[in-house]
């Protein structure tokens, strides 16, 4: 329906107005930021690969160590690995806002690809398990990585 | 979805003067995905501001114990229900969802009569007096209100309007708005029931003639 108000009208009342909240009805109350509120949702299970896929390799492009990426970035490094190793772990949202400017790309995009918003675009989830496909390593182990191994098999291995 | 645009204008409150704006009768999936990849992060990086300045709790913003995944199922619900939008330099300023069909009046001289019942009103952190200082743009809440009187008017149900609102806003809807304040509503998550007779729907649209 067109409604007609005129420009009058609404500087005369943005002046009334003037700074006042104005929420109503219980769904406009925010929500909370804590870790307190419930998080037992529908969906929540579901894994996202492909974030912490995308994470860990453009961290590896930019040649970064995780305690950097968390540095430059501004996140928890808990958080980091737990983004990059738990394909469950649902990601914090100010995380992903975090990466997604620190890697330059579309905030509402990498929250679809981490599971924190209702996909919108099929072809970007298509495209998502596409990569978490391709980008599964099956290069051999760098002499680095044997190392890291062997310490902590040799770990492992150690008894009581 | 399509919304039919009307025209408007918002204060910007930085530099004073009015901005050409566009109210929709609708809320799409623009609002939610503005919500979700604007609104969201910014409301998220006030209330840290706050925690680090070392404010309260209680002097928070209202909230509720709801995660924003909750919100966003909850606003995904709303959808299909009639609604509004502000936008102003391309992202959503405001929203409100209304219900035509479930609620009556209960103001002694309209009491059963029909009425737009206001479902869902919030503003855009960057608007809001507790979270952004000063606040981006002023006049949503008018605008977004007079909608659910001309949408009131076109159900023939003469203005009638009714919401609860949250405790913050309670000044603006008894003072600006003029509308009755029924008290608090135990029903309702405590919080206060607000009604607009036709003579108050009038009376708001002179103020700002």
């Amino acid at each position: 329906m067109k409604i007609e108000i005129s420009k009058d009208w609404c500087l005369k009342m943005a002046s009334l107005e003037g700074d006042t909240e104005i929420g109503a009805g219980v769904t406009a109350a925010d929500p909370l930021f804590d870790g307190e509120a419930e998080t037992q949702n529908v969906g929540e299970d579901e894994p996202s690969i492909a974030f912490g896929r995308f994470v860990r390799l453009m961290r590896r492009n930019k040649g970064l160590t995780l305690e950097e990426l968390a540095e430059q970035a501004d996140i928890d490094v808990a958080e980091l690995v737990e983004i990059e190793d738990d394909v469950r772990h649902k990601a914090e949202l100010r995380s992903v806002y975090q990466l997604a400017n620190y890697f330059q790309v579309p905030r509402g995009n990498l929250m679809q690809v981490a599971g924190l918003t209702t996909p919108k675009n099929d072809n970007l989830i298509h495209e998502a398990v596409r990569f978490a496909a391709r980008s599964e390593p099956v290069a051999a182990l760098s002499q680095a990585e044997r190392a890291a191994l062997e310490a902590f098999v040799t770990v492992l291995s150690e008894r009581d | 979805m399509t919304a039919v645009i009307s025209p408007i204008a918002l204060l910007n409150a930085t530099n004073g003067k009015l901005e050409e704006a566009e109210l929709w009768d609708a809320i799409t999936e623009k609002q939610l995905g503005d919500w979700e990849a604007e609104w969201i992060p910014e409301l998220f990086k006030a209330i840290q501001k706050l925690h680090r300045a070392g404010v309260e709790r209680v002097h928070w913003p209202q909230s509720r114990h709801w995660n924003w995944r909750q919100k966003t199922r909850a606003l995904q619900g709303m959808l299909a229900h009639p609604g509004f939008s502000i936008v102003c330099n391309g992202t959503t300023q405001g929203m409100m969802i209304v219900d035509i069909t479930t609620h009556r009046c209960r103001v002694e001289s309209q009491k059963g009569k029909d009425l737009v019942y206001v479902e869902y009103v919030e503003n855009a952190p960057w608007n809001r007096p507790e979270l952004a200082d000063p606040p981006l743009y002023r006049g949503i809440g008018s605008i977004l209100i007079r909608a659910a009187i001309a949408l009131s008017i076109e159900e023939e149900f003469k203005g009638r309007i009714g919401l609860h609102a949250l405790p913050q806003s309670n000044g603006f809807y008894a003072n600006t708005c003029g509308m009755t304040d029924l008290g608090i509503d135990a029903s309702y998550h405590g919080l206060r029931y607000f009604e607009m007779t036709p003579e108050q729907a009038e009376s708001f649209i002179a103020k700002g003639n």
